[in-house]
């Protein structure tokens, strides 16, 4: 992974997005400048036409004006269109990168990151990189629209608009002043009302377990004291809005009384005409846009930055595993050998001959460590993993896990119908019946709407606990590999079908390797071997029957 | 899911008025006030113009710059009340909006929790929470941030045109002009825009869903060599984000395109008014200015109001939604309810079908004396969670009869039921906030300590000593984020505090793994000490150890018995049992 920092990131954006920024820039600075003229315009027809001139006068600059108007609505459009495709074009180049990276086969960018924390920067802080689409154009413009009224000011009067000019922004700079202390405060207080929402969602969502208890009553008065207390927070806070909203009100007034005292008294000094005493008033208004903007870019590029570096860290995350052989497994024998890694502390030894079904009875954290290792998610801290003799390790990590597929307990269905779930790695034209027979899928999809082309919904919660358990079987079965790995597949399937199970499996799998890690004694009493992993190393091996039979530890784990 | 379902209603425009009507009624003087504080700053605000218009006629008159003097104090004077008036109308508007807004929430919630499972379910839990969530947050939203603009903008608008029409009638008519235009952009623009919108909203919804499921996953999709048809789904979802971004934001440049033209068409006209007014005499330059200013001012608060009227739109509709089910009627309460005397079960002759004609369940007789632990054994499908949740009370069974405590389920206090009979089931929910607070859920005003013993009780202790802030620690949404064990835990040491007679555990999880299942059995076992079990058996070892196995296929019950007796009989639970402890 080539490591990236946030302003690369920044760099790069602006780079691959620089003619349709340039582009709405060029346009967004004649709409500017077409909005700083109208005021400007409507000064001149009062001087030329309204104060004395004749029809053909009023007629002219009337038209001038509606050139301004088709100038500025067009060059609105277009720019706009164009701003706004290139933001969205930005965003989603880079929500494509972080999505590459994440699933690029070596891993490595999902750690310590959780998944929605992962999602939210793909999806919020790619935004914010992308607003610049916007942000830049619009700042470009605004300078535009600065110069158009600050030209058109100094040559109304001198006087005047240096008022204007030099007066608007400390005006401005006195709101950005008031506004401060209630953006402080406002931040939390809009945080508890938001709260408020999100806990009327969550017992809504959780109303099945609430009636469940009759917590109905005990949740209302619950939600009721957070209500509350996010009204109070929030009046507390439109108090203070208010008082805000007021004074920049009364401000904006203020200054336009003294632009009018000045403007009036130079008026009538003869030093301009009243025409353009309009526009002089019309432009002092027309500012506060223009530098408002400014303001607005300043915010949007500080949080740019700030998910610029979010996305380069994610970007330039390390791998957690490397190789890149090709060695395709032929008979699928598993040798491991003095395996150290996480708990497992004692260098497991482990032979499964080609074509075995072996049982694994471990604990939870040895079978994730075993997975792990087995999987190419981690390469061990010591020890090797080798099938048919060659090293994981001297594999790409995605040519290792064609070679051994790790179904874990937690493997999830992704959006698509059943049989598009089944199907989702099995060879091209693989038939989905004797997968989904073995894992009693064909049983789930007799019991749905539409069969196997039910959708199973985002991921998977159109179906029960159990259903779902066995269609992701159902796919890794289908998926055919050469070693296949599978951690507690029928938890949440009833006593009834697991032994259905084990004998569908044990037939689907004949003459191919198969590891099953399970305390299930259903799927133990079909394998060929059981071996149980007790502190890092093998404590007893044999079959089922004789374990339960010889074995007391066994015994009470299996059927405790 | 299914089309077929009974989706809850949605309030017609009379009821939502009837709604809005009573929620502003305890408010009703202040709203009164706050209307008077808008509408009279929004008049003071037009002042302004005339007062420009003022000093433009005396520099016409050539009155010297010291006669400008008297109208810019007034224009001050007019700064500072219409600033004073705005404090007053924004912080009443927000006053009375947000008080409306807490009740109706409260309202919501109140209703939403207290309707029957059966009529949640049989609209799909999705509907109510989305009602919950984004019509809660829309209705919000607008009240917030664009019901004050709008009264503002909308005032500002009737106002000046009323301001116009003082200056001279004619001025108004001319300013008139622009209004079929903006009617007809308005109707074009509304037409367009709440479809689109709904469908940027799904197509972002979908789009953050998939990269939840890509990265979420990620796992699986390495170990099944997935990342290629992810990286192409994703690349779809975005894809799609990007094609309604375009649509949309041709949409808005096309409603201020047209909105344009108006504003021309308008100042055009008044400007050409003013031309005609002042020269037949009839009118000053300076009103002539006044009347301009005052339609350049016009530009902002139009299009704010043409443009929120999107948000009105599905504010109004999302207002609907929640109406619609506030207005759905309460439980009915139960006539001399009786409570149960102790914790036995009695199933008889029950029978059940969510279809009519496909029976689910026939023929169920089951007794259960108090204390005792019933397994429920058979394939899925078979009638085991159905049969728990009509002994829970969640549905109403078709057929038969199930009593509790010798007291038939119909004849409980609904609100009382729970202290009879309650029910965990596969659903895995942690509430958002303190895991403390989450456990009063199922009793409040419980201590510290007793939480503690309902933890201890189900196994529970060690990881929750072992979180930041114990129990304080906010859990669910936003919080520390629990295991599939860890909920459940907490699940059965609800059930603890909750302290029915009767218990029914339908909880397996897949997420639990093999060594969670087995201490998810353990933990279950101590919650139901001192009270009547009906669990749904998920290993063989639960029914092994429970007072009465009962085996279910197709809907009937095949076996009922001891462990002992059913192996003995060696029918289907005894092949089931061989399978477990036979090599074959």
């Amino acid at each position: 992974m080539v490591a990236v920092t946030g302003a690369q990131v920044l760099r790069e954006t602006v780079r691959e997005a620089r003619r349709g920024l340039s582009g709405a820039g060029v346009l967004l600075v004649g709409h500017q400048a077409g909005e700083a003229l109208v005021p400007v315009l409507v000064g001149v027809v009062i001087d030329r036409a309204v104060d004395g001139g004749g029809v053909g006068s009023l007629l002219f600059w009337l038209a001038v004006l509606a050139v301004d108007f088709a100038v500025l609505s067009l060059s609105y459009r277009y720019g706009a269109r164009a701003a706004a495709m290139a933001s969205v074009r930005t965003d989603q180049r880079l929500r494509l990168r972080i999505a590459d990276r994440v699933l690029d086969p070596r891993g490595g960018a999902e750690a310590g990151r959780l998944p929605g924390v992962l999602a939210g920067i793909a999806v919020s802080d790619a935004q914010r990189v992308g607003a610049l689409g916007f942000a830049l154009p619009a700042a470009l413009s605004a300078v535009a629209a600065l110069v158009v009224a600050a030209v058109a000011l100094l040559n109304i009067s001198v006087p005047l608009g240096l008022l204007i000019l030099l007066g608007t922004p400390p005006l401005l700079f006195l709101v950005h002043l008031l506004g401060k202390p209630l953006e402080r405060r406002s931040g939390p207080e809009q945080e508890r009302a938001a709260r408020a929402a999100g806990v009327a969602a969550d017992l809504v969502t959780g109303v099945r377990v609430l009636k469940g208890i009759g917590a109905e009553r005990a949740a209302v008065d619950r939600y009721r004291l957070t209500s509350r207390d996010a009204l109070g927070a929030t009046l507390r806070a439109t108090g203070a809005q208010a008082w805000y909203s007021g004074t920049v009100l009364a401000l904006n007034g203020l200054f336009l009384a003294l632009v009018a005292l000045v403007g009036g008294r130079l008026a009538a000094d003869g030093a301009m005409s009243v025409g353009q005493l309009v526009s002089a008033v019309g432009l002092a208004q027309f500012l506060i846009g223009p530098l408002e903007v400014f303001g607005w870019v300043n915010g949007r590029l500080a949080q740019a930055r700030a998910s610029a570096a979010r996305i380069a860290a994610v970007l330039s995350a390390p791998p957690a595993v490397g190789g890149d052989g090709e060695v395709a497994p032929i008979g699928g024998a598993v040798t491991v050998r003095g395996l150290r890694h996480g708990v497992l502390r004692d260098g497991l030894d482990l032979d499964v001959p080609a074509g075995a079904f072996v049982g694994v009875v471990a604990s939870a954290d040895e079978a994730v460590a075993l997975l792990d290792c087995l999987g190419r998610e981690v390469d061990p801290e010591e020890g090797t993993v080798e099938v048919d003799g060659v090293g994981l390790d001297a594999r790409a990590p995605a040519a290792a896990r064609r070679a051994v597929l790790v179904a874990g307990h937690d493997a999830l269905l992704f959006t698509g119908s059943v049989q598009e779930n089944v199907l989702a790695a099995a060879p091209v034209g693989a038939d989905p019946g004797p997968a989904m027979r073995a894992a009693q899928a064909d049983e789930v999809v007799a019991g749905l709407p539409a069969g196997a082309s039910t959708e199973v919904g985002d991921r998977g919660t159109a179906l029960s606990g159990g259903q779902r358990q066995r269609v992701a079987l159902a796919r890794a079965v289908a998926a055919d590999p050469a070693v296949l790995v599978l951690h507690d597949p029928t938890t949440a399937v009833d006593a009834v079908t697991e032994a259905r199970i084990a004998d569908g499996l044990r037939a689907a799998r004949r003459g191919r390797t198969t590891v099953v890690i399970t305390a299930s004694p259903a799927l133990l009493a079909v394998a060929d071997r059981v071996v149980l992993v007790e502190s890092g190393r093998v404590r007893a091996d044999g079959t089922h029957a004789d374990l339960l039979r010889d074995d007391a530890r066994y015994r009470e784990l299996v059927l405790g | 899911m299914s089309k077929d379902r009974s989706l809850l209603p949605v309030a017609s425009g009379a009821e939502i008025r009837a709604a809005l009507t009573a929620l502003v009624r305890p408010f009703r003087v202040r709203a009164i006030a706050a209307l008077l504080a808008l509408v009279a700053g929004a008049a003071v605000s037009l002042v302004t113009a005339p007062l420009l218009g003022r000093i433009v006629d005396l520099v016409v008159d050539g009155r010297g710059p010291d006669a400008v003097t008297a109208p810019v104090l007034l224009l001050v004077v007019v700064a500072i009340v219409q600033g004073l008036l705005a404090v007053l109308g924004v912080a009443l508007v927000a006053r009375v909006g947000e008080n409306m807004l807490a009740d109706l929430r409260e309202w919501f919630v109140e209703r939403a929790l207290g309707l029957p499972l059966q009529r949640i379910e049989s609209a799909g839990a999705g509907d109510l929470t989305s009602r919950a969530s984004e019509d809660v947050a829309l209705v919000g939203e607008a009240v917030r941030e664009a019901v004050p603009d709008f009264a503002r903008a909308a005032l500002t608008i009737a106002l000046t045109l009323v301001g116009l029409a003082v200056l001279d009638w004619r001025f108004m008519v001319a300013a008139l002009l622009a209004v079929p235009i903006q009617v007809v952009t308005a109707r074009w623009y509304l037409r367009r825009s709440s479809p689109l919108y709904a469908l940027q909203r799904r197509y972002a919804g979908a789009q953050q869903q998939q990269l939840l499921d890509t990265v979420g996953g990620v796992r699986t999709v390495r170990a099944l060599g997935l990342a290629r048809d992810h990286a192409s789904r994703v690349r779809s979802r975005t894809e799609d984000v990007v094609t309604t971004e375009r649509r949309v934001v041709r949409l808005q440049t096309g409603f201020f395109g047209r909105l344009n033209i108006a504003e021309f068409i308008g100042v055009a006209g008044v400007l050409t008014a003013g031309f005609l007014l002042v020269r037949s005499g009839t009118s000053s330059i300076g009103t002539a200015s006044a009347a301009a200013l005052y339609f350049i001012n016009l530009f902002g608060p139009i299009n704010a109001v043409l443009f929120l009227l999107d948000t009105a739109q599905s504010a109004a509709a999302s207002l609907g939604r929640i109406v619609g089910v506030v207005n759905l009627p309460a439980a009915e309460a139960v006539e001399e309810p009786r409570e149960a005397a102790d914790g036995s079960v009695r199933v008889k002759g029950l029978g059940h079908a969510y279809v009519e004609g496909h029976d689910v369940l026939a023929d169920v007789d089951i007794e259960v004396e108090p204390g005792a632990r019933v397994a429920l054994v058979g394939a899925s499908g078979a009638g085991k969670t159905t049969l728990a949740t009509l002994v829970a009370g969640v549905h109403r069974p078709v057929r038969g009869a199930i009593e509790i405590g010798g007291v038939p389920l119909d004849s409980h206090d609904p609100d009382r039921l729970r202290a009879s009979v309650a029910l965990v089931t596969q659903e895995v929910h942690v509430f958002a906030g303190p895991l403390a607070d989450d456990l009063r859920l199922a009793r409040a005003g419980a201590t510290d300590a007793e939480l503690r013993a309902a933890l201890d009780a189900v196994g529970a202790t060690g990881w929750v000593d072992a979180l930041p802030q114990g129990l304080a620690t906010e859990v669910g949404s936003g919080g520390h984020t629990l295991t599939v064990v860890q909920a459940q835990h907490l699940a059965l040491a609800r059930l603890v505090l909750a302290d029915p007679l009767v218990a029914v555990l339908d909880e397996a999880t897949a997420e639990a793994g093999s060594a969670g299942a087995r201490s998810l059995e353990e933990a279950a076992e101590r919650a139901l000490a001192g009270r009547t079990g009906l669990l749904v058996a998920h290993r063989l070892t639960q029914a092994a150890g429970a007072d009465l196995v009962v085996v279910l296929e197709a809907g009937r019950v095949v076996e009922q018995g001891t462990h002992a007796e059913l192996l003995a009989a060696g029918g289907r639970y005894h092949g089931l049992w061989a399978a477990w402890t036979d090599s074959r």
